[in-house]
C-alpha cells in the first residue's frame, strides 16, 4: 500500500521479461542494471542474459514502464495538489542560457543542463553527476563524471536511448557520493521509484530531465556510417520543422525527417511523459530561439540550486513567452493524447501506465480546450 | 601407454596391452612403414602408439588433417609397396568413405589395414555407428577380434591378407577391444623393407570396369575365410541350440553358456571374418540347428545377412528360429540395437535360447547393495574442466545472443565443446552434427536473409576441427558472399581425444617441429576478416562477438586461450570468495557463480550458505570474478 492507500504492485524478473523487454517497450533507462548479475545492457538494449529464478526483484520495481503511476510521483514529489495536467507540477517556466562561453558553444541550445551540472558539482550540492557521453553520430555511454572535463566531454543532446543509470547502483552501493543526475524522462520517473524504494535516500541532489519526444534506435549510427559528410559532425539538433540538422565544420546538414522516422524506438511512442514531469528542473529546446533553452522549474530545491546558479553568474534567466506557452502544451498535448487513446483503447503497449480518472479527465478536458 | 611392453622384442613373451596397443603392435610385427590417423575416440591410441615408437623402428607416423587424407596417405604408401595403416573411428570412416569405395575397385599393392574403433553405447561419441555396412557397400574384407590378444594377431595377418587379394583389409574394433587390456603374447618385430618404389606397369584406377575384379577379390577373400583360424567353433557337434556371435562379446556369451551350465547343450559359433561371410563354414553349423542366437555390437547385421543366407538354403535346412535383435531377444534397457551389450544382456538372451532361468543374486542382495551404495553416489552433470576456456567462451556467447535479442542461433561442432549444447554450456548450441558441419549450416542460414530469415547465426567450431573439415565451407561461404560469423575455440590441442597435435600446435606426430599453420593466416589468406580475442576476458568476447553478429559478410573471431589441462599450462591465479561479501541465500543473485556458471571448482558451502571455491580444483581463469554481484569473489597469485 501507498500513502493512499493503493496497492503497489510487486513483479519479478519473469515480469519484467514478459511486459518490458520481451515486449519490446524498454526504454534502455539502465535502472535495473548494476545490481542484478543477470541483466546486462550492450547496444542500448537490456537483457537477462540468463533466465533469474527469483519470484520478485527490485529489476521489476524501478523499471518506469510497470506500473508508472503519476499520481502517485506527484504524490511522492510535490506532496498531493492538482498538478498541470500537460506539463506537469511546476513553479515557473523560463528561457535560459549559460553564460560561461565553453559551455555555450559545446552544450545544446544555452548549454543549460552542462552549466547546472557544473554548477552542483562546483557549489558542493552533488559530489557526483551521472550524465550521457559522446558524439551524436556514435552511440553514447554514461558517464560518471566529478570535475568539469568529464562534465565538458557530456556536452550535447544524444538521439538515442543511453542507460544512463547503469553506473547509479555501484555509485550508491560502493560510495557515500551526493549525485546529480542528467537524464531523459523515462529516467527521470525511473529514479523516483529507486528513491521510494528507499535506496537512495539523501544521495540524489539533482534531478535535471531534458524534454524528449523520442529517442533512436542504434541502428541510426548504422545509418550514419553510410553517410561520410556527417562523420565529423559535432551537435545535433530536431527542431520542430527542418528535419535532423547536423553542426558539421561550422555549418549545418540536414536529412529529412522521413529519413530519421524509421529508428525512432518503438518503445518511446508509449511514453506519457515528454517534459519530465518529476524533476527537479526540466530543460529543453525553445523552438524558437537556439541560444536559448526552455527550462521548467519545478521543485523547491532546483528552484534553490538555480536561484543560487543565477546569483553566481553562470546563467540568465528570463520568463518564458507567454505567447510560446501555448506551442509547448500543444506539443506535450499531442503526445500523451496518442498514449491515452492507446490506454483506453487497451493497447499493451499503454498498460504500464496506471492513470486515475481524474488524470484521464484532465487529459481530455486539455484536449477539447486545445481543440 | 604400456611403451616398454609394446617395443619389447622377445617373441613367445607375454605382456599386457591395450587393445588399441595390440593393433600397434600387431602392425609392427607384421613390418609397418607407414601410418597415418585422425584421433577419435576410442581409436586414437593407436597412433599414438606408434607415433611414440615410430622413430626408433624406423617407420613412419602422422596425424594427418583429417580421415580422409590419413587413408590417402596409407594408401600412397601401400601403392609403393610398403605395408601401411590408417587409424579412425566410424564417424571418420564416413569422411574417408568417398576414398575407400575408389580405393576398392583399384585395389592396392603392399599391405593396407584400414582399423575402425566403432563406439557402441557412444561412450565417447555422438552417435552409434555401425561400421560393416560401410565396409559391406565399399566390398572390403572384415575382421574382427574378440579379445586384445586377437586383435594383435588380427592386424598382422590383416596385412598377409591384404597382399594376398590385393586389396586394402579392415578391421572393426570397438571400445571394448580398444580400451581393454589383456595379455598378449608378442611375435617377432619386423623392419620395415628399406625401399619403395611404384610398379611403372601399376595402374591403381577406379573404373566401373573393375568391379567384376573386385568381386572376384572379394571372393577369394571369402575361400580364406572358410578355414580361418578366426572362426571357431566350440560346443556339442550337433547342437540344436547354436550362438553365433563377433567381437568382444564372445567372451560374455561363452561365460553366459558356462554359468547356466549347458556347455553341453550349446554350440558357440565365433565368428572373426565377418565380410564377407564364411558361407559353408556357416551352412554346416545351421545344418544341426534348430534355435539359432545372434550376439553382435550395435546393429544386426550378422544377424540379417545370416538370415539371408538361410533364406537361400531354408529348402534343404529346414525350419529354424532366430533369437536376437529383430525378435527383440537382444535387447538393452532401450530396446534392440541401441547402446552397449552388456553380460546381463547376453545371459538374459542365452536364458532365452535355452529356456533356463538365471538369477545372479537373490532380489533381497540387490536392495541392499541399491540401498548402501546408490545414495552415496554424487549425481554429476557432463561438464567442462575447471578453467576450461570454452565455458568462458560459452557464457559470453550465449550473453551476446541474448543481448543481441534477435533470437540468435549457435551451431555446434565436435569437440570437447559439443558440451556448449547441455548444461555446462548453457544449452547454448543448437544443432551438432559432424566434423565441420556447422560451418556449412552457417554458409547456408547466411543465405535465408532474402527469404525472410532474420536471426544472426553464429558457428562454433575447434582449432583441430577448423584444420579438419572447416575450410571448404569457409571458401562456400566466401565466394557465394554468405552472412556469416564462424568462432573458432583455439584451445592450442586436439583436446577432447588427448591432446594430440595439429597443423596449428608447432610440432608433429613424433614430436618433431612442424611449421605452424595459425588460423588466423588460414582466414586471411581466404579473404576473410578475422579478429583474435583472449575468452577469459568476457566483456571484450560478448562486445566481439555482438558487434560481429552485426556485421555484413563472412568473418572469423578466433578465441584463443589454452586447454587448462595441458602440461605446459601452469596456475598463476586462484580464485577465493570472501565470506564477509558473500551472502548466499541474501543474495539476489540466486547462486548465479554456482548454480549457473557451473564450474566445478565454484561449490556451494552447505554448512555456512555461502560460496567457495574448490582451491584443488580452481585453474584461476579468473572469469567467475565478474559474475559476482557483490564483488565477492577475488583472484590472487599464487607463488
Amino acid at each position: 500500500m501507498d500513502a493512499r492507500g493503493v496497492e503497489v504492485e510487486r513483479g519479478g524478473p519473469a515480469d519484467l521479461q514478459a511486459r518490458v523487454l520481451g515486449a519490446g517497450l524498454c526504454t534502455a533507462c539502465g535502472a535495473c542494471l548494476g545490481h542484478c548479475p543477470y541483466l546486462k545492457t550492450l547496444g542500448e538494449r537490456v537483457a537477462f542474459i540468463h533466465p533469474c529464478p527469483l519470484p520478485q526483484g527490485r529489476c521489476f520495481e524501478v523499471c518506469p514502464r510497470v506500473s508508472l503511476d503519476p499520481d502517485r510521483l506527484d504524490g511522492q514529489i510535490f506532496g498531493s495538489g492538482p498538478a498541470d495536467p500537460l506539463l506537469g507540477a511546476h513553479l515557473s517556466l523560463h528561457f535560459a542560457r549559460a553564460l560561461d562561453p565553453e559551455v555555450k558553444q559545446r552544450g545544446q541550445y544555452g548549454g543549460v543542463a552542462t552549466a547546472l551540472t557544473l554548477f552542483a558539482l562546483g557549489s558542493g550540492a552533488a559530489d557526483a553527476a551521472l550524465l550521457t557521453g559522446g558524439s551524436p553520430t556514435a552511440a553514447p555511454h554514461p558517464i560518471v563524471a566529478r570535475e568539469r572535463a568529464s562534465v565538458l566531454a557530456a556536452t550535447g543532446t544524444k538521439y538515442s536511448a543511453c542507460a544512463t543509470l547503469a553506473p547509479l547502483a555501484p555509485l550508491l552501493r560502493d560510495s557515500a557520493a551526493t549525485i546529480a543526475v542528467v537524464g531523459r524522462p523515462c529516467q527521470v520517473a525511473a529514479l523516483r521509484k529507486i528513491e521510494a524504494r528507499g535506496e537512495a535516500a539523501h544521495r540524489l541532489a539533482l534531478v535535471i530531465g531534458v524534454f524528449c519526444f523520442w529517442a533512436l534506435t542504434p541502428a541510426f549510427y548504422r545509418f550514419l556510417v553510410s553517410r561520410a559528410d556527417l562523420a565529423r559532425a559535432t551537435k545535433m539538433d530536431i527542431p520542430k520543422e527542418g528535419g535532423v540538422v547536423f553542426s558539421v565544420n561550422g555549418g549545418a546538414v540536414r536529412v529529412p525527417l522521413d529519413e530519421v522516422r524509421p529508428f525512432i524506438r518503438p518503445a518511446c511512442q508509449s511514453c506519457f511523459d515528454p517534459t519530465a514531469e518529476w524533476a527537479d528542473l526540466a530543460v529543453g529546446s525553445t523552438e524558437h530561439d537556439p541560444g536559448w533553452n526552455a527550462l521548467v522549474v519545478r521543485t523547491a530545491r532546483g528552484q534553490a540550486l538555480l536561484g543560487a546558479a543565477v546569483n553566481a553568474g553562470l546563467l540568465e534567466v528570463k520568463p518564458y513567452p507567454a505567447e510560446r506557452i501555448p506551442i509547448l502544451r500543444a506539443a506535450v498535448r499531442g503526445k500523451k493524447l496518442r498514449v491515452l487513446d492507446a490506454l483506453d483503447a487497451g493497447r499493451a503497449e499503454a498498460a504500464y501506465l496506471h492513470l486515475s480518472p481524474e488524470r484521464r479527465a484532465a487529459v481530455r478536458a486539455e484536449e477539447r480546450a486545445g481543440a | 601407454m604400456s611403451l616398454q611392453a609394446l617395443r619389447t622384442a622377445d617373441p613367445g613373451r607375454t605382456v599386457v596391452l591395450s587393445g588399441n596397443e595390440a593393433i600397434a603392435r600387431g602392425a609392427m610385427e607384421a613390418g609397418l612403414a607407414y601410418a597415418a590417423a585422425y584421433p577419435g575416440s576410442p581409436s586414437s591410441e593407436v597412433l599414438a602408439s606408434l607415433a611414440a615408437l615410430a622413430r626408433e623402428r624406423g617407420f613412419y607416423a602422422e596425424w594427418s588433417t583429417n580421415e580422409k587424407v590419413a587413408m590417402e596417405g596409407a594408401a600412397a604408401a601401400a601403392f609403393a609397396g610398403l605395408r601401411a595403416i590408417t587409424i579412425m573411428k566410424a564417424d571418420g570412416l564416413n569422411v574417408a568413405l568417398d576414398f575407400l569405395t575408389s580405393l576398392a575397385y583399384g585395389g592396392t599393392n603392399g599391405g593396407m589395414v584400414v582399423v575402425v574403433s566403432d563406439d557402441p553405447g557412444a561412450h565417447s561419441s555422438t552417435k552409434e555407428e555401425d561400421t560393416r555396412y560401410l565396409v559391406r557397400a565399399s566390398h572390403l574384407p572384415l575382421l574382427e577380434p574378440t579379445t586384445v590378444e586377437e586383435a594383435k594377431e588380427m592386424t598382422r595377418w590383416a596385412f598377409d591378407l591384404s597382399e594376398e587379394i590385393r586389396l586394402p583389409v579392415l578391421l572393426r574394433s570397438v571400445t571394448r577391444i580398444a580400451h581393454a587390456r589383456g595379455s598378449v603374447e608378442l611375435g617377432a618385430l619386423r623392419s620395415p623393407p628399406g625401399e619403395a618404389r611404384v610398379d611403372p606397369g601399376a595402374r591403381f584406377f577406379t573404373t566401373s570396369a573393375l568391379h567384376p575384379l573386385l568381386l572376384q577379390r572379394g571372393a577369394a577373400a571369402r575361400e580364406l575365410f572358410e578355414t580361418s583360424p578366426f572362426n571357431a567353433y566350440q560346443g556339442p557337434a550337433d547342437a540344436r541350440r547354436l550362438i553365433i556371435v563377433t567381437g568382444p562379446v564372445w567372451t560374455y556369451a561363452v561365460e553366459a553358456v558356462a554359468l547356466l551350465g549347458v556347455t553341453n547343450a550349446v554350440g558357440v559359433l565365433k565368428l572373426g571374418t565377418t565380410w564377407p561371410l564364411p558361407e559353408r563354414l556357416l551352412l554346416s553349423h545351421l545344418g544341426h540347428a534348430r534355435d539359432v542366437l545372434f550376439l553382435e555390437e550395435i546393429e544386426p547385421f550378422i544377424e540379417t545377412e545370416v538370415k539371408a543366407l538361410y533364406a537361400q538354403h531354408a529348402a534343404k535346412l529346414g525350419l529354424i528360429a532366430f533369437l536376437g535383435k529383430a525378435s527383440g531377444h537382444v535387447a538393452g534397457p532401450a530396446g534392440p540395437a541401441v547402446g552397449e551389450l552388456t553380460p546381463e544382456i547376453v545371459i538374459a538372451a542365452v536364458s532365452a535360447l535355452v529356456g533356463r532361468p538365471f538369477e545372479p543374486r537373490t532380489p533381497e542382495f540387490r536392495r541392499k547393495v541399491e540401498a548402501t551404495a546408490l545414495p552415496e553416489l554424487p549425481a554429476r552433470a557432463l561438464a567442462f574442466c575447471a578453467g576450461c576456456p570454452h565455458r568462458a567462451a560459452f557464457w559470453a556467447i550465449k550473453a551476446a545472443l541474448e543481448l543481441d535479442g534477435r533470437d540468435g542461433v549457435a551451431l555446434g561442432d565436435i569437440g570437447c565443446y559439443t558440451l556448449g549444447s547441455m548444461q555446462t554450456g548453457y544449452f547454448t548450441l543448437k544443432t551438432v552434427h559432424a566434423m565441420g558441419s556447422s560451418v556449412g549450416l552457417a554458409s547456408g542460414f547466411g543465405k535465408l536473409a532474402a527469404l525472410g530469415f532474420q536471426q544472426p547465426v553464429v558457428s562454433v567450431v575447434g582449432d583441430s576441427t577448423f584444420y579438419h573439415s572447416v575450410t571448404p565451407a569457409l571458401i562456400n561461404a566466401r565466394y557465394n558472399d554468405s552472412r556469416l560469423l564462424l568462432v573458432v575455440l583455439d584451445n592450442s590441442t586436439t583436446a577432447m581425444t588427448g591432446h594430440q597435435p595439429h597443423p596449428g600446435t608447432g610440432r608433429s606426430a613424433t614430436g618433431e617441429p612442424a611449421p605452424p599453420l595459425p588460423i588466423e593466416a588460414v582466414a586471411r589468406a581466404l579473404g576473410l576478416a578475422v579478429e583474435i580475442q583472449d575468452p577469459l576476458r568476457t566483456s571484450d568476447t560478448v562486445e566481439s562477438v555482438y558487434r560481429l553478429l552485426r556485421t555484413e559478410g563472412a568473418k572469423v573471431l578466433i578465441l584463443r586461450s589454452p586447454c587448462a589441462l595441458l602440461p605446459w599450462v601452469k596456475r598463476s591465479h586462484r580464485a577465493t570468495v570472501d565470506p564477509e561479501r558473500c551472502i548466499g541465500e541474501g543474495c539476489g543473485c540466486a547462486r548465479l557463480c554456482n548454480r549457473v556458471f557451473s564450474c566445478p571448482a565454484l561449490v556451494w558451502d552447505l554448512a555456512r550458505g555461502r560460496a567457495r571455491v574448490d582451491e584443488v580444483l580452481c585453474a584461476g581463469c579468473g572469469v567467475c570474478v565478474d559474475l559476482c554481484p557483490r564483488d565477492a569473489i577475488r583472484l590472487e597469485e599464487v607463488a
